[in-house]
């Protein structure tokens, strides 16, 4: 008889409680964003110059790069809970986790690489 | 598939025949997980276009302007809406609230959804 | 006297290892029989290599739960007239999730294993059985016991989209017993059983436990409300308060 307990994935009301608040925060952040897109910028910052004016208020890359780790956490460790349920040996859990961290990470560091670099482009 | 648990058995999530509205639910979510994990990375991917200048951004969102893209970007905002609104359902069941009125609290939120992607389908195609 | 009713019903067969196969009988029923009354026949008149389990015949068992037309039902309950029509056909399986052992009859036994490690009793003082939200019990004297409301037939792991693919997953009949069995000895180990990754967190709101079940027992309220608690207690714990009891609202 396999062992019906043992533990392996630490899913629970850590990564739970966190997936509810940072899909609490997208619904809001995103609320957000689209009520800036369509009153305070009605064309929809479509062109490359009202992105980089958007981004020079202060608030907006701040708010962006919150809005950035809050998404990519939720969504990686959402996909995770569906993998979850496939029943994965161990050792393949522990191989996806690298992956998860490393593509989470990778996706973090690249976004707040864009966002300095479209911020840069108002100051030049 | 198998009879006992297995995971090769994962298409059955996706399986509605006779089951209840919670199985909605539970696939809506599911399916519109996928799709918008994936477009948030093909998003990400996307802007780095900005960091290429002004003409290759603009030259890009010339093309996202296609009918066919539109249509994804619809989808897009269709899975935003319905996984929002249902997770909220969720969160709220999670924490012993309104457990009891899962089903209309479903509906309710679905039909929320509903109404959002007419709006957004009706701005976009027709208001653009 | 109802007219008879000629009903063929197709049943999925599979002995030891053999690839299952579906088999079809045709028989005179009484539409107000049971399907456990046809299958029953089937086995006596046309089939005696045909198993399946069943016992008591009036829903207190639990042994007789097989999908029929793929949903899960007490077969002891189901009248064949709910199910099919004249000339109609109905479709018998063995519970999903778990293992055929023969025919229509599943190894249950992971789920009896969980259950009693639950601490979960059959009887229970009458203030503590059945669902808080329908109301107050007949009376609030704990000297009063009843059989509890779960007969362990195993529908809603059967039912369960997570315990398809899973096999570690407690499954919404453990789940809800746990949260049963709490209310009654505010054992916190109890929360502490379910408080892991095989347990209250892995449920998705599917909700077809409680759809399924033929005993009242509202399974996917029951994992929700434990959810509750455990995270109630632990914010206690976090903040240094005292764990609280197990609260049957």
């Amino acid at each position: 008889m396999q062992n019906l307990y043992a533990p392996k994935s630490r899913e629970g009301f850590g990564l739970w409680l966190y997936k509810i608040i940072a899909g609490v925060l997208i619904v809001l952040l995103l609320g957000l964003h689209f009520i800036i897109n369509h009153m305070v910028a009605p064309q929809g910052l479509l062109s490359w110059s009202d992105v980089v004016a958007y981004y020079q208020n202060p608030i907006i890359p701040i708010i962006e790069v919150i809005f950035l780790i809050v998404v990519v956490s939720h969504a990686l460790i959402g996909l995770r809970s569906i993998i979850l349920d496939l029943n994965p040996s161990a050792r393949l859990l522990r191989l996806l986790d690298g992956l998860f961290v490393v593509v989470g990470l990778a996706s973090i560091v690249y976004g707040i690489w864009l966002v300095t670099v479209v911020v840069s482009f108002g100051k030049a | 598939m198998k009879n006992a648990s297995a995971p090769q058995n994962f298409p059955r999530w996706f399986d509605p025949r006779r089951r209840q509205m919670g199985t909605w639910g539970f696939i809506l979510n599911r399916i519109t997980a996928l799709g918008l994990t994936l477009y948030l990375f093909l998003h990400l991917l996307a802007l780095s276009q900005l960091a290429q200048g002004a003409s290759a951004y603009d030259n890009f969102i010339a093309l996202v302007e296609h009918p066919l893209l539109k249509l994804g970007e619809m989808l897009v905002i269709a899975a935003g809406l319905i996984h929002g609104l249902n997770g909220i359902r969720i969160a709220l069941n999670s924490f012993g609230i309104g457990t009891r009125y899962q089903r209309p609290l479903f509906l309710g939120l679905m039909a929320l959804a509903l109404v959002g992607i007419a709006i957004f389908g009706v701005k976009m195609f027709f208001f653009s | 006297m109802n007219k008879k009713w000629n009903v063929t019903y197709i049943i999925r067969r599979q002995k030891a290892s053999q690839e299952p196969r579906d088999e079809s009988f045709t028989i005179e029923v009484d539409p107000d029989e049971y399907v456990l009354d046809g299958v029953e026949r089937i086995w006596a008149f046309h089939d005696r290599s045909l198993t399946f389990r069943h016992a008591c015949h009036h829903s207190t068992c639990g042994a007789c739960a097989m999908r029929v037309n793929g949903v899960e039902k007490l077969t002891c309950i189901t009248t064949i007239r709910s199910v099919t029509q004249d000339g109609g056909t109905l479709r018998v399986e063995p519970l999903r999730n778990f293992p055929v052992v023969s025919d229509l009859v599943v190894d249950m036994s992971s789920m009896y294993l969980r259950l009693e490690d639950a601490a979960f009793a059959q009887v229970a003082p009458l203030p503590a059985t059945g669902l808080p939200y329908e109301g107050d019990p007949a009376t609030e004297d704990p000297h009063f016991e009843r059989l509890v409301d779960c007969i362990e037939c195993g529908c809603c792991i059967s039912a369960c989209p997570i315990a398809t693919t899973t096999s570690t997953y407690m499954g919404p009949a453990v789940l809800a017993g746990i949260e049963h069995a709490f209310k009654q000895s505010h054992d916190l180990s109890l929360l502490d059983m379910a408080d892991r990754e095989d347990g209250v967190w892995r449920c998705h709101s599917a909700f077809e436990c409680s759809a399924v079940c033929p005993s009242n027992v509202d399974p996917g309220w029951r994992i929700m409300n434990l959810r509750r608690m455990v995270t109630g207690n632990r914010v206690r714990r976090f903040f240094g308060l005292r764990p609280q009891k197990g609260n049957t609202k």
